[in-house]
């Protein structure tokens, strides 16, 4: 890579020489002469992963509202479609899931199928411990610890080129999740603000500290920070361009003021920008719901809200972006059919996530989820995992990032896709 | 005659003394058996001395090359391979930290998790279990109250002090060596505080487990490591159970049946229903075995299979966690009830926290690697294995790899990796010994070794924090700066450990937080941080900006080359229009916390000195603090001279 690295660095100084791009940062530059993209500005294709973390009650948040064992096995927490009294209804989706009402932002998405639904998705390795589901989940090896990197960082080596600029891979996270381990270059930051050097109170002083680390590290025998150093700075002025503090969503997108509503803010920010983001990566915490969850309201209604408003809020702001964006949740696992004796539901196996974009091919609730009989719930328990994740994960990045060799993104994986992406 | 008897005893007798006290005492070895090859490398003393404390403590306090020379680099080696160098202070700083003296099973009835209090507290019927999570505020102040009645506290609390700790350790501690390598073994043996089980067992896995065996025998580490609640969680095996047809409940003696409940319940922690029901089912558990070939012994390349893997699995099933935990514990109760000699009769292992449960265990015939394990081989059959794993070729390079990564360079030579290996085999895996050869090579000492490697974030904060003598109060701001640079020491989620490579931790965003960091410590913005950079250089005030540049790299970065860092930072100082900017920014800056400067003083001497000079003592009168000097250092430790090491 270094060596690649070299020879696109030479290439950009050429076309600097014959004064072309001049005064463009040294990575755009650098792209100009990669043969793989047409042009430095050409847009790119951005797939959002949104982890649930805590594991996400599938039942609730799409519930086949048709199962009379399910209204059995859980009178406390079942939720009707028929609109009876003063509550609200699930959104009847088909005639048999039914949306929580508390995500009823989703629904014009889902009628223009630009949303799509995939229930019974899980992993084959029946572990019911957050951390190793979400372990397995995120490497994409559902039966092995010991995998280096994690699966959306081997997405970001396969997207045919070397990591063009900085921000091509970005985790909104203050540290690095799981799923960006790896060798391929990729950045976690809680807050875009802190992309820059900072003297609290002192611009000044960061001025004139910031003009003296760029000299140093220009200067350096070591090609390692020389070279990250200079993207660094890059990094930092591109961003100073926009006023990132002050920044207003378009479209009247409202975000919520939450953890998720301000990480899919700067996500848009980032593609707005078109600092290249390809991968990027946000989380949702607060899914492990074995208190009270609530039904219309409380713990539960509130994080599916947020879920929704937090990709709504993405979604309208981002406007003529949309068709470059595809945004996909997660959620290790589900919780057990059966609600428990505190109000809440237990770790279970099978859950259902969401795929947001305009090549999603949306309006379809993909899946196999079988009458909740007890004969057929995995362990006697869980809604069984009918869909391998994999098989959800490969679809998405084929088709919207162009990524299909499943032997490297997911190695040990020799299932059949399930095409929730158009073409 | 007798008077001469009289003597010579009560010589000898002083002579005993002396040796007794000496054994005793704290210090640098009379006659260490080596001479490092330094010279030949082309290094001077001080040069060899700066490399030697770059690769075996958390980096140089000021003066301690000179120390380092002055005692001979082979002295001090041993010293610290020794362990032998007095910790008062340290200790008496880490003497608040009352959780960290704890056992694991204090720690379980003490300290636990946010989930486990609040099954406790519903039970006892103090908090309404329709109110949870409903009423944030008044469910938060009944759990509250209900942990201050019965004398427990947050996990949370557990892990700050341990953090605390550790920062306090690296920063402080005159055995920076055992610190190091604590470092190194426990990043070789990872285990995560983000896996929830496991989390609450870390402290004492680091106490009792690395450090004391950080430079003993390779063999006794991966052992304890073995049967460590933090391991047998972290890696399931404390689940993995074997397969054997005497194993199902029914037509057992009564006796045995007793037992068998054990085995069934959960037997090492208190009650989590949830989890509990999903676990029971589950039979061999994988993971350990896989990882302890992959990644403790073998390494990935070293010739097992995923047979090996299964078989060693057989092996290891019934090695689990005595049972711990006050609340509802089925388990324990029965183990109290038996005692440890019928344990023993039938079979069991209890060793601290660990047990070695008979009824879990596979006691078929395995082969692991061709090895053969006859049936019935119980507990001493999984010895055998990780004795066996310890003493493999495979394990003898592997680990002198990572040695020679860790504290060489990013890509060590093979021939130093070969003479480690040779040495780790032929002295039974001593630790110490495989370091003293690595020291003892012309490769450790060659210009392709000296500063090649790229400091973590943890490095670089303990490392600043060492060459200022910064005073800790708050080491766990300095934990959330490391965690922003990139290393949330203990967080680390695979069993892979941190990667230890340069381009794993140079990154554009990281790199810009070093930088930040640099600043933010130099100029005491880090709460709980005490930079005082006046008296690191003994009160002297440096003559001019140009001079501060001299005199702190010099004392930042010992025994390197500084010609090229200080004349990329000359401009900087001398910058014409730097009166302006400073007076301007001064303006808006509140005092930094430093110590006052002696402004008349100042002034006086500004009156009879040069224009530059004059700039600097000026920049100081005004601002009323060493904001310059703050600058001056910290971009000083943001420079990529001072990443490497």
């Amino acid at each position: 890579m270094v060596s690649r690295r070299g020879f696109l660095k030479s290439g950009g100084l050429a076309l600097l020489g014959v004064g072309l791009l001049g005064g463009i940062p040294g990575f755009l530059a650098e792209a100009a002469a990669s043969e793989k993209i047409l042009s430095p500005y050409k847009k790119k294709k951005t797939l959002v992963c949104i982890f649930q973390r805590g594991a996400m009650d599938g039942l609730m948040a799409v519930t086949p509202f048709t199962d009379d064992y399910l209204k059995a096995a859980r009178p406390n927490l079942f939720m009707s479609a028929a609109r009876s009294g003063a509550g609200n209804p699930l959104i009847d989706l088909d005639g048999r899931f039914g949306l929580h009402p508390a995500m009823k932002a989703f629904e014009p998405m889902f009628r223009e199928k630009r949303l799509g639904i995939v229930h019974g998705i899980g992993s084959p390795n029946n572990t019911r411990s957050h951390f190793d589901a979400q372990d397995y989940m995120e490497s994409g090896t559902p039966f092995n610890k010991g995998t280096s990197s994690g699966w959306l960082n081997r997405a970001v080596g396969l997207l045919g080129h070397d990591a063009l600029t900085p921000f091509t891979a970005v985790s909104m996270t203050s540290a690095m999740p799981r799923s960006f381990y790896g060798d391929n270059p990729s950045v976690a930051i809680s807050n875009l603000q802190d992309f820059a050097i900072q003297m609290r109170g002192n611009p000044t002083g960061a001025n004139m500290a910031a003009k003296s680390f760029e000299d140093l590290y220009d200067q350096t025998a070591s090609g390692l920070l020389k070279q990250t150093g200079k993207e660094s700075f890059e990094a930092m002025k591109m961003l100073q361009k926009t006023d990132i503090k002050n920044y207003a969503p378009a479209n009247g997108a409202v975000y919520p003021n939450s953890a998720l509503g301000n990480s899919l803010k700067q996500i848009a920010q980032l593609i707005k920008m078109d600092v290249g983001l390809e991968v990027a990566f946000a989380e949702s915490n607060g899914w492990d719901t074995h208190f009270n969850q609530g039904t219309e309201n409380g713990i539960f209604a509130r994080n599916v809200a947020d879920l929704s408003n937090s990709m709504m809020a993405l979604w309208t702001d981002l406007g003529t972006y949309q068709d470059d964006v595809t945004v996909m949740t997660m959620t290790e696992f589900g919780r057990t059919v059966h609600q428990n004796g505190t109000g809440g539901t237990d770790h279970g196996r099978a859950s259902c996530n969401f795929i947001l974009g305009n090549d999603v091919n949306g309006g379809l609730v993909y899946g196999d989820v079988k009458p909740l009989a007890i004969e057929n719930l995995e362990d006697g328990r869980d809604l069984a995992v009918t869909t391998d994740f994999r098989s959800v994960f490969s679809a998405v990045a084929d088709k919207h990032l162009e990524i299909n060799n499943d032997h490297i993104l997911f190695p040990d994986w020799k299932g059949d896709r399930v095409n929730v992406m158009r073409g | 005659m007798k008077k001469a008897v009289k003597y010579w005893c009560g010589f000898v007798l002083l002579l005993c003394v002396f040796t007794v006290l000496s054994a005793f005492l704290p210090g640098y070895p009379a006659n260490p058996d080596l001479k490092f090859p330094y010279k030949k490398a082309g290094l001077t003393p001080e040069q060899a001395a700066a490399h030697l404390l770059s690769r075996f403590t958390y980096g140089a306090t000021p003066g301690e090359v000179e120390e380092v020379v002055k005692i001979g680099p082979e002295k001090w080696f041993a010293a610290q391979l020794n362990v032998q160098m007095r910790d008062d202070s340290l200790n008496q700083l880490l003497d608040k930290y009352d959780a960290l003296r704890l056992s694991n099973a204090e720690v379980v009835a003490q300290y636990p998790k946010g989930g486990q209090v609040l099954r406790m507290a519903v039970k006892d019927g103090v908090v309404n279990k329709d109110s949870v999570k409903t009423d944030r505020k008044a469910y938060r102040d009944q759990l509250q109250n209900y942990m201050q009645q019965n004398g427990l506290k947050p996990e949370q609390e557990l892990l700050r002090q341990f953090i605390n700790q550790k920062i306090l350790r690296a920063a402080y501690s005159n055995n920076q060596l055992q610190e190091v390598m604590t470092s190194f073994w426990f990043n070789h043996f990872n285990v995560s505080v983000v896996k929830n089980d496991c989390s609450q067992f870390i402290p004492a896995y680091e106490r009792d487990v690395i450090r004391p065996n950080a430079l003993g025998k390779f063999n006794d580490l991966l052992l304890a490591t073995a049967k460590s609640p933090a391991m047998l969680y972290y890696l399931d095996n404390f689940s993995s159970s074997g397969n054997n047809d005497n194993m199902q409940q029914g037509n057992q003696p009564p006796r045995r049946r007793l037992v068998l409940q054990m085995q069934n319940a959960d037997t090492s922690r208190v009650a989590n229903m949830p989890k509990l029901k999903a676990k029971k089912a589950q039979g061999l558990n994988e993971n350990y075995a896989r990882e302890v070939m992959e990644l403790h012994t073998l390494g990935v390349d070293g010739g097992y299979t995923q047979q090996d893997v299964t078989q060693a699995a057989r092996v290891l099933t019934g090695w689990s966690v005595y049972p711990m935990g006050a609340y509802g514990n089925a388990g324990q109760k029965l183990m109290n009830r038996l005692g440890d000699d019928k344990l023993q009769s039938r079979g069991f292992v209890h060793e601290g926290d660990f047990l070695f449960n008979p009824n879990r265990h596979d006691n078929g015939e395995k082969t692991v690697l061709g090895h053969r394990f006859a049936a019935g081989g119980g507990y001493d059959e999984g010895v055998q294995l990780l004795t066996m794993l310890a003493h493999q070729q495979a394990t003898a390079k592997f680990i002198s790899k990572k040695l020679a990564i860790r504290f060489v360079s990013d890509n060590p030579p093979q021939s130093l990796i070969d003479k480690m290996a040779r040495t780790f085999i032929n002295k039974d895996g001593d630790i110490k010994q495989v370091l003293i050869t690595m020291v003892d090579a012309p490769e450790f000492w060659s210009a392709a070794a000296v500063r090649e490697k790229t400091k973590s974030p943890f490095e670089l904060a303990i490392g600043s924090v060492r060459a200022l003598h910064a005073g800790v109060n708050q080491p766990y701001q300095l934990f959330n700066w490391i965690n922003k640079m990139g290393e949330k020491i203990y967080y680390y989620q695979a069993p892979t450990g941190f990667p230890d490579k340069g381009q794993y931790w140079i990154n554009t965003g990281a790199l810009l937080n070093r930088m930040n960091f640099g600043l933010a410590l130099a100029s005491g913005r880090i709460p709980g941080v005490k930079v005082d950079l006046a008296a690191l250089n003994n009160h002297h005030e440096p003559e001019s900006a140009q001079a501060a540049l001299t005199t702190y790299s010099k004392l930042i970065l010992p025994g390197r080359p500084l010609d090229e860092t200080i004349k990329r930072l000359t401009p900087m100082l001398n910058d014409p229009k730097l009166m302006e900017k400073v007076d301007e920014a001064s303006a808006k800056t509140p005092a930094a916390t430093m110590a006052p400067a002696n402004d008349g003083m100042m002034e006086q001497q500004a009156g009879l000195k040069g224009k530059r000079k004059n700039n600097f003592i000026a920049m100081q009168a005004t601002t009323g603090n060493n904001s310059m000097l703050a600058q001056v250092v910290g971009v000083i430790i943001g420079s990529p001279e001072y990443q490497r090491r």
